[in-house]
């Protein structure tokens, strides 16, 4: 039974159109996928169905839903489809709950605003929402506040809201994007069984092929506003055949070529039994500070050329022990050697050593001041240099590493603001680049951008390593990614590297648990063969 | 919570502490002694001396500090060297004029504020916004004491509503005197009411940009009831500190409304106080001033964590 039919969806804000001519049905019980990059439009196609659009915005077409026509409701009977027969589930799970209120009371909500119950029964249903997402009550009472629950933990919290009155249809935009890719499958399991269970049609919006092609039955790809492409999920992938399907499917898996590094390069990091402690704040005046171990007695090397990936789940110590390596931080053990100089526990790492490693950082926006212009933010490094470069030197110096990474010279002199988020991690790398380090820090480089871009920043990675024999320590939570880039791989949890090896092996042949259990989450796109 | 508020007390006890040594030190230092100030250029140098021994002021600094803050716990503040009367009588006369003035600001000015940066935020660019902020602009600009003036010229000359200056006490009667409170209250309040729109605004329009006001429209509620339910009490968090803030200066600050209106305030003493070198006057008034200032914002603070369950868990 069609629940949803959008046909012709046409959509401007501000008069510029942003949506053409969108087509897409939605049955009870069944789950679509939307996929598509930033800007194809995908979550505004949600809103429109919400009627919850920006200012300015002009809908045309129609969306049916359950026979009646929603751009015909006024907003006062769209309040009442909200949250009762329409839910919605965002992709922030950190920021989409107010911090003020329970989570009890915000799942009660939902049903105070739409049924005429009292505080006690809309609390009862709160309570019986939670368990249903495996949130169960005596662990995770109604009076918990959102800030003292993980992103996973919360995001059951949003679907509670959204399915506590079962809704016939889920909205669930990007609901995974922000969590671990453990969690990631839990959410979507748990979205699988609901739809299951309460027979309710499920829209799935993501960027992620291998997200929607583990549960969607339809899917529909959008580019620039328009659907370029849609089917049975099946069909989709086994034909491929629209070019842009087929472009996004080949850039999901993509693999860099690299030239294989030799087995008897020298050792360029040795990172030998390191522990990072943080002091938590005194619980009392007057009792002792207590410590945090962030990262336990790690050891490992990395090889000069060879790209080593670090894996594991948010707050594992992936960070800190970037941070340590970068000598952002001092270490309360152990000793990190640099190109045969070595820095032990308490020491603060000399410039001479920092100017080898640089690093590059997943927001590519959030790490530039917007007042300065490109040449300077790239210059940036030279404040470790002894001898800082003349202003000839300067210039060419700039010019040279902004045409390495694939931009233009004359570049240097606008604003970050001007350049699309893919160009801006090239600068970013320009910028670890311009003082020609040993070692670079790549902190989820790619975890921002869209699947096209990710691939030809993989690219060029490759290429620089290739060039000037480059080392990378890539640190990321995706995977896929890890695999296809890296030599070598640490696996990461509470602090210590469970789990190292080449990157194949690990990865085909998993030998501690915790690996398998990441690796088994990973979701998988049909055809390739893991 | 409880925890909490015992932490922040603590903090305000040393914080008062610290102060009342401050507050000594920095009157000690300012040049002109009582004792020859009240006795006059020609005084004979015995003269003054006796005049210090009666005063107290040879004894050495470190026990009249400590009679100082020994004096204030038990409420005696010592006496004037001027007016040869008990400091707290002073002070608890002109304190029952500049507190409910204060209170008197504070509450028009947040009964004015709130309802405009609320129409402000939520009609963002509306002749309804641009007019509030227009007004506000205005409200900023204007010195409190001009405005003050107009409003004497227009509702006491004019219209012959309220006198134009003075205070019949409070034995006449709790009208007469709100009444002759009203003028300056409206004066104080003009300038702390617009800057407290706007920030009333700004943060009520951040807070309808986060994700769970999305969130709520997304559950179905209304817009209104998005905002009076998620997201007045998230966007009240930067408004309470300017409120704290704003008292402080109510209750120290309105030394030219009192003198426009002549009202006999804690403002007024103070500057008689410094001008005849009125010493121990200026360090209790001032004392009580910092005491008041350190209330608030540990009533500021409480307040905080009432509103925020967040900060109650981290202290």
């Amino acid at each position: 039974m069609t629940l949803l039919t959008v046909e012709n969806l046409r959509l401007s804000i501000y008069d510029k159109p942003v949506l053409h001519d969108i087509d897409f049905q939605v049955s009870a019980g069944q789950t679509l996928g939307i996929i598509g990059e930033s800007g194809s439009g995908k979550s505004l196609s949600a809103l429109s169905i919400m009627q919850l659009l920006p200012h300015g915005s002009q809908v045309a077409g129609s969306i049916v839903f359950d026979g009646e026509d929603l751009l015909n409701k006024t907003e006062a009977q769209m309040c009442d489809i909200r949250g009762d027969d329409i839910g919605m589930v965002f992709q922030e799970p950190m920021t989409a709950l107010n911090p003020v209120q329970t989570i009890g009371q915000q799942v009660a909500e939902t049903v105070i605003v739409h049924q005429r119950v009292s505080r006690h029964e809309s609390m009862q249903i709160a309570a019986q929402t939670l368990e249903h997402v495996e949130l169960p009550n005596d662990e995770f009472p109604l009076s918990r506040y959102p800030h003292e629950l993980s992103g996973g933990q919360r995001q059951r919290v949003v679907i509670a809201m959204a399915i506590a009155l079962k809704p016939r249809l889920l909205i669930a935009d990007e609901p995974t994007t922000a969590l671990d890719v453990t969690t990631q499958a839990q959410v979507l399991d748990l979205l699988k069984r609901l739809t299951h269970e309460h027979n309710m049609g499920l829209i799935l919006i993501s960027h992620d092929l291998g997200v929607v092609a583990d549960i969607a039955d339809h899917m529909v790809i959008m580019r620039h506003g328009k659907v370029v492409d849609s089917g049975l999920t099946d069909a989709i992938f086994k034909e491929l055949k629209h070019p842009y399907t087929q472009k996004l499917y080949e850039a999901s898996g993509h693999v860099p070529q690299r030239v294989a590094v030799s087995s008897q390069a020298e050792i360029l990091l040795k990172v030998d039994s390191v522990s990072r402690d943080y002091t938590l704040p005194r619980t009392g005046l007057f009792s002792a500070a207590k410590k945090f171990r962030a990262v336990n007695a790690v050891s490992f090397v990395i090889h000069r050329g060879e790209n080593v990936g670090l894996v594991g789940e948010s707050g594992c110590g992936k960070s800190t022990l970037a941070r340590a390596i970068l000598g952002l931080e001092k270490v309360q053990a152990g000793s990190i050697s640099i190109d045969g100089e070595q820095v032990l526990a308490d020491m603060q790492m000399p410039s001479s050593l920092r100017r080898k490693v640089q690093v590059v950082f997943q927001d590519p926006y959030g790490s530039f001041n917007p007042r300065h212009k490109v040449k300077r933010l790239v210059a940036e490094p030279f404040h470790l240099l002894e001898n800082k470069p003349g202003a000839r030197e300067y210039e060419r110096t700039i010019a040279e590493v902004l045409e390495s990474v694939g931009l233009a010279s004359s570049d240097g002199d606008k604003y970050i603001h001007e350049f699309s988020g893919g160009q801006r991690q090239r600068i970013a790398i320009a910028r670890a680049l311009v003082i020609k380090p040993k070692l670079i820090v790549l902190d989820e480089p790619v975890s921002a951008l869209d699947v096209s871009i990710r691939a030809q920043i993989l690219d060029l990675l490759a290429a620089l390593s290739d060039r000037y024999q480059l080392s990378y320590l890539f640190i990321s939570h995706d995977l896929t990614v890890v695999r296809s880039v890296t030599d070598r791989v640490l696996v990461m949890k509470n602090g210590n590297i469970v789990e190292q090896g080449d990157t194949e092996t690990v990865f085909s042949d998993p030998q501690h648990t915790y690996t398998k259990n990441l690796l088994s989450s990973v979701p998988v796109l049909p055809g390739e063969h893991h | 919570m409880l925890r909490f508020v015992l932490k922040r007390l603590l903090s305000l006890v040393a914080t008062l502490a610290v102060a009342s040594v401050v507050i000594f030190i920095a009157i000690e230092v300012v040049p002109g002694d009582p004792a020859s100030y009240m006795l006059g250029l020609n005084a004979e140098p015995d003269t003054v001396q006796a005049l210090r021994d009666e005063l107290g002021l040879n004894a050495s600094k470190i026990t009249r500090y400590f009679q100082w803050v020994g004096g204030m716990v038990h409420g005696d503040f010592g006496t004037s060297y001027t007016y040869r009367t008990p400091v707290s009588a002073m002070i608890a006369d002109r304190i029952g004029i500049s507190l409910p003035l204060a209170l008197y600001a504070l509450l028009l000015s947040t009964v004015i504020a709130f309802p405009a940066g609320i129409i402000a935020a939520t009609r963002r660019g509306s002749v309804a916004d641009v007019s509030i902020m227009g007004a506000t602009q205005l409200g900023v600009a204007i010195p409190n004491f001009w405005f003050a003036m107009l409003l004497v010229l227009f509702f006491s000359i004019q219209l012959r509503w309220f006198s134009a200056g003075g205070f019949p006490g409070w034995d006449e009667g709790f009208f007469a005197g709100v009444k002759a409170l009203t003028l300056p209250a409206v004066a104080l309040a003009l300038p702390q009411a617009s800057i407290l729109a706007r920030v009333m605004r700004s943060s009520l329009l951040d807070t309808l940009g986060e994700d769970f006001i999305r969130t709520a429209r997304a559950k179905g509620l209304t817009t209104r009831q998005t905002l009076w339910r998620h997201a007045l009490r998230n966007a009240l968090i930067p408004v309470l500190t300017i409120i704290g803030l704003q008292f402080s200066f109510l209750l120290a600050g309105a030394i030219i409304i009192e003198n426009v209106f002549f009202l006999p305030g804690l403002g007024r003493l103070i500057f008689q106080a410094i001008s005849q070198r009125d010493l121990i006057v200026v360090e209790s008034v001032v004392m009580l001033l910092v005491f008041a200032v350190v209330l608030v914002t540990f009533l500021v603070d409480v307040a905080y964590a009432v509103a925020d369950p967040r900060l109650r868990a981290q202290r």
